[in-house]
């Protein structure tokens, strides 16, 4: 909301108070001053000057070279650029040292050759309302060489946030009334002549719930003209555009008082008012054109011939308002619930600053008073006659009743920093009387005052955060699942870090493009993807199921400036839908991982090599260490070399590469690895109860063994063999050589060979050559039975 | 032999000194010392040495051999000396290093790993939810009705199912209540989204951490220290940190958080940083209605509750002046912070 301090200054004392004071009154009464602007001219350099002389300028066909008195000896030369002005008109004129609003200077320049020492001014560029193009024309009667800013009031615009429980801070007197009870310094109270009222009326109110005060007055043989200078000033100065005299009162009461009005034109009206919800399916053009249909919890304005006239509280309909040839008025003041309005306004996406008063709540004894006060307004400016009484249906809701402050709860939460009688004295500046017994009667205003923690609140505010005293206490709480789960992420990112990846934080939201690049631990089916009904945009449309996407989008982005070494990981939510979405939405956490590129950053020696996948089997290994890391293959759509993480026998996630197509698309030059991991699984890894194994009391022997076998042959198949030959002198077995020649020179083309590394040890004594050889043997028949190897 | 003795000595000692390499040493020793070496045969003369002798010759031997093989020892450790010498020469130090791949953890979990550690220190415990959430929980249980002017639907994201994504982590203290029962004392991390178009300073998903402590004789004091001990342990003892009062839903007296920070290159200025309130006891009578018993009866408990912006956090402690440089992942900005 915009405050002007001039308009407030009508209503109480602030003289001797700087900006900052109020500023910090404001800020520390819980209104956020979101912006100050000195309004008027700034610079004492901006003077009236009289142009003496324009020619063009020699060297530019849109400019002039003028000469100007500005009350100096002898005349400036400046060069212009406007049109709308003649010799002989008096015109502002910056001169050298001129501090312009937006923060420049003006200095003697030469534009094309030709001196200019100076600036000729247009309205807007010294800080005044906008006017016509071009240079602002002054009164002819404006005295040369006098500083402009003298002749045009100065004023400073709060730019305010009323947060939304204080709408009764939403207007000039509102505010001025806050600040009166905070400085402690007397209001002066608004000289309103209090009208007839009867209830004898054409009104009738259908829906008392959303309406339960209507009241109207008309007014016959107004004249709709322009405002006066002082009430287009008021609202110029907020930032109101000035429409004519009666749309202009009704918008300065609403900002006077906070009482929204409308006004009707009574030749468009039949008979009488009618408030009554709308019918299903009935449509509305508002005033700003746009279309509406409304149902039957929108509240209509309408007349007896059952056209709606305004969609009560939120906006007056197209035809029915005040124009020029208007000359009969019906002055609306009601009571609209803030339910009802809110609901309205949020449907059909209307606002206005009436709305936005009621949705909040206004002061149910104010709507009297405030249409009093424009009618005292309206026949002052526009003339014409009123009708005797103001005519009143319903009755104006009892929104307060007396609330009980609890000294006890009161001296608890404050901590006892402040005593009975400061609070209470807090609470009676603020308006609210003191029924005794720690009763108190809150004015009709203060709607937001219902229960006791309400007036603590107002007792806390004014007395202030800085007067209570700091406590450093607090009751101990075990640690939970989600603590434990936390220190093993750090410990996880921390690692991943030392092993030389940097961590990324990317959008949850992602494109359905990028779904293409989507690994999540289990495919996804029809229904699985959870999209946001209304995206903001198409880049952020879905929930990702999987962090690959987002890795993979800032790997590009990191390639597209010359990055080579890839290397990232990111932990965090996943989503999708189970089953097809027959489930519900389920939530997870994953550990995402992307390599490729080198593994390490280029220099004067050896170039590290670009990544593949047994680089990422290394990192997994090094994550968890003493996890035996398998990749089972497992096809993936849209991936290449696809597996199933394994820890041990526990399936952990999902490694893959791009497909080489995608690459190329994504412009990188090396292949790009990824992994998605469930972190869940992983946190159950790293945080179950480990013992100690025992080291080995006594030595073990190794023996090595190369086999001839099929290139097809895999890995998995040799391994798979070894554990389950049952061999238990065999503790361990490593694989350290493979070699293929695709020449068939060294050996056949379509046969490998793979060497191995046994291990032999007995736990309770050191084996015999005889033992070790015996248990190798079998071993080796084992292979050679099951995989029909050969050993060289 | 008294003369040839002292004569393969010489020859031998002056060979050693000859000797360029560790082999050609080694061809010295086994010259002369070996199992044909001249003073190995030498000293198979011995018999033939007569006995008066004997003692005599003996004794040159011994200090033949004595001689040589400290000799060759010396010659050794001078040899291996100078290899070692040679070893180190020429090695360019200020070449530079050959770099390991380098690693770091994001400016956000930085952060947001400090804010948890001062604050597990003072005793909260970690607490989660979803972020797929209803209306109850991050709207309705927060004293925040569906015609609550402070409920903005225009700003939230909504799925067909009618659930939202949730607008702040907020919704994490309901959650907690729901199970627990006082004391509480937890912190929640975690996302909230907003309808923004992302631009330098807004992220449509953006980091929060949330604070509930609910207890027995829970006052403005406890919310004031735990606050300012907090926000001085973040930004140093010396740094001011006002409360301004504010409005939430869920808290009453609600109040917001500025601590005055001088950001590179600008005057000191007070810099909102949090939000933070006494929990409203209709929060707390919606927690009972849905437990159906009185464990938060608000007679009996009070609480407070705040909430901060971990991305706004980060900014404000690098300097990062575009919210974006958290998203985008830039290997140049990420390693700033390894």
């Amino acid at each position: 909301m915009n405050v002007s301090l001039n308009w407030l200054s009508t209503h109480l004392d602030v003289a001797g108070k700087s900006i900052q004071e109020i500023d910090d009154l404001l800020t520390f009464a819980g209104v956020e001053v979101e912006g100050i602007e000195a309004k008027g001219v700034s610079s004492e350099k901006i003077v009236v000057a009289q142009v003496k002389e324009a020619v063009p300028h020699p060297n530019a066909d849109r400019l002039k070279v003028t000469q100007v008195d500005c009350g100096e000896d002898g005349l400036r030369q400046i060069v212009c650029g406007a049109k709308n002005y003649k010799v002989g008109d008096k015109v502002p004129c910056a001169l050298p040292g001129a501090a312009l609003p937006g923060g420049f200077t003006i200095g003697e320049t030469v534009m094309r050759k030709v001196e200019s020492k100076g600036m000729l001014c247009a309205s807007s560029e010294i800080g005044l309302p906008e006017g016509e193009d071009g240079l602002m024309i002054l009164p002819e009667d404006a005295e040369i060489g006098k500083p402009v800013k003298e002749m045009f009031d100065s004023d400073t615009l709060f730019e305010l946030e009323v947060t939304p429980n204080r709408p009764d801070l939403l207007s000039h007197y509102g505010m001025a009334r806050e600040w009166a009870a905070l400085l402690e310094t007397p209001l002066k109270p608004l000289e309103i002549p209090e009208r007839k009222r009867t209830g004898e009326t054409a009104i009738k109110i259908e829906s008392p719930d959303a309406c339960p005060l209507y009241t109207a007055v008309r007014i016959s043989g107004v004249t709709v003209k322009d405002s006066p200078a002082w009430l287009k000033e008021r609202l110029e100065a907020i930032g109101l555009r000035p429409i004519n005299n009666i749309v202009d009162i009704t918008n300065y009461v609403l900002h006077e008082v906070g009482q929204p009005l409308h006004a009707f034109d009574c030749a468009k009206l039949t008979g009488g008012i009618v408030v009554r919800p709308a019918k299903e399916g009935e449509k509305f053009v508002a005033l700003d054109e746009s279309e509406h249909v409304l149902a039957p919890e929108d509240l209509v304005i309408s007349d007896e011939s059952g056209a709606a006239l305004a969609l009560g509280g939120v906006m007056g309909g197209l035809d029915s308002g005040v124009t020029e040839t208007t000359t009969d008025v019906l002055l609306e003041s009601a009571y609209f619930t803030p339910q009802g309005i809110r609901r309205t306004s949020r449907k059909t996406a209307l606002s206005s600053d009436s709305s936005y008063r009621f949705e909040r709540g206004v002061d149910p004894q104010g709507v009297l008073s405030a249409s009093d006060f424009a009618v005292k307004l309206i026949l002052e400016l526009a003339g014409g006659t009123a009708a005797e009484a103001t005519e009143v249906a319903g009755e104006a809701p009892v929104l307060v009743q007396p609330v009980k402050l609890d000294a006890a709860k009161l001296d608890q939460l404050m901590g006892g920093s402040i005593s009975l009688d400061e609070a209470g004295a807090i609470l009676t500046r603020l308006g609210l009387k003191d029924l005794g017994d720690g009763m108190w009667e809150v004015p009709s205003f203060r709607g937001d005052l219902l229960r006791h923690i309400d007036l603590v609140e107002e007792i806390a505010r004014v007395h202030g955060l800085a007067n209570v005293p700091s406590r450093f206490l607090g009751a101990f709480v075990p640690t939970s699942k989600v603590d434990a789960g936390y220190d093993a992420d750090m410990m996880l990112r921390r690692r991943l870090a030392a092993l030389g990846l940097y961590e990324c934080q990317t959008i949850k939201l992602i494109s359905d493009a990028q779904m293409i690049d989507a690994l999540p631990l289990r495919p996804l089916m029809d229904g699985d993807v959870i999209r946001v009904a209304l995206p903001l945009s198409e880049d952020h449309a879905v929930m990702r199921p999987s962090i690959v996407p987002g890795l993979v989008a800032s790997a590009e982005r990191n390639v597209r400036q010359q990055a080579k070494s890839l290397r990232f990981f990111e932990m965090g939510r996943v989503f999708r839908n189970a089953g097809g979405g027959k489930a519900k939405d389920q939530e997870s956490d994953s550990l995402a991982i992307l390599l490729s590129g080198p593994t390490a950053p280029a220099g004067w020696s050896a170039d590290a090599d670009a990544a593949d996948l047994y680089d990422v089997k290394g990192l997994l290994a090094a994550l968890l260490p003493g996890k035996a890391i398998k990749f089972q293959p497992r096809a993936r759509d849209g991936f290449a070399l696809a597996c199933d993480v394994k820890a041990g026998e526990q399936n952990i996630g999902v490694f893959a590469r791009l497909l080489p197509g995608r690459e190329r698309a994504l412009d990188f030059s090396d292949p790009v690895f990824v992994v998605e991991l469930d972190l869940g699984k992983l946190r159950k890894l790293l945080t179950g109860t480990a013992h100690v194994e025992e080291l080995p009391q006594f030595p073990g022997s190794s023996r090595d063994a190369a086999m001839n076998v099929s290139v097809a042959t895999a890995n998995a198949d040799i391994e798979k063999v070894l554990e389950k030959c049952g061999e238990p002198l065999l503790v361990d077995f490593k694989c350290f050589d493979v070699f293929t020649d695709p020449t068939g020179e060294k050996l056949a083309a379509d046969r490998k060979s793979v060497a191995y590394r046994f291990h032999y040890r007995a736990a309770d004594k050191t084996l015999k050559q005889k033992d070790v050889d015996g248990a190798h043997a079998k071993v080796l028949e084992a292979l050679t039975k099951k995989l029909g190897v050969e050993f060289r | 032999m008294k003369e040839q003795i002292p004569a393969i000595q010489t020859e031998a000692l002056a060979r050693i000194a000859e000797a360029a390499d560790e082999r050609s040493l080694e061809d010295v020793r086994v010259g002369v010392l070996g199992k044909k070496g001249t003073l190995t045969q030498a000293a198979a003369g011995m018999r033939d040495v007569p006995k008066e002798d004997k003692a005599a010759v003996g004794q040159l031997l011994n200090e033949a051999r004595t001689a040589i093989t400290a000799g060759i020892e010396e010659k050794k450790a001078a040899l291996q000396a100078l290899a070692d010498e040679k070893a180190l020469e020429g090695i360019d130090v200020t070449l530079p290093a050959r770099e390991l791949a380098g690693g770091g953890l994001h400016p956000l979990t930085l952060i947001k790993d400090e804010a948890i550690g001062i604050l597990r220190r003072m005793g909260f415990s970690l607490a989660e939810g979803p972020e797929i959430e209803d209306e109850f929980h991050c709207f309705d249980a927060l004293n925040t009705p569906e015609d609550h002017p402070a409920r903005n639907e225009k700003d939230t994201f909504y799925f067909d199912s009618g659930k939202l994504l949730r607008t702040h982590t907020s919704s994490v203290q309901i959650r907690t209540m729901e199970t627990a029962k006082p004391p509480i004392r937890v912190i929640a991390p975690g996302s909230a989204y907003r309808r923004d178009e992302i631009d330098a300073t807004h992220l449509s998903v953006f980091n929060q951490l949330e604070g509930l402590f609910v207890a027995e004789d829970v006052s403005l004091p406890d919310l004031k220290g735990t606050l300012e001990y907090f926000f001085h342990e973040l930004f140093g003892a010396e740094t001011d940190v006002r409360f301004r009062p504010h409005f939430f839903p869920f808290t009453e007296p609600s109040f917001e958080i500025d601590v005055k920070l001088t950001i590179k290159g600008q005057a000191p200025r007070w810099i909102e940083v949090a939000g933070c309130g006494m929990v409203d006891p209709a929060v707390f009578e919606s927690i009972n209605k849905g437990r159906k018993d009185e464990l938060f009866d608000p007679e009996k408990v009070t609480g407070f509750a705040f909430g901060m912006g971990l991305d706004r956090l980060a900014m404000i402690r690098w300097g990062i002046k575009d919210i974006r440089l958290l998203i985008e992942n830039d290997v140049r900005f990420l390693k700033q912070f390894a």
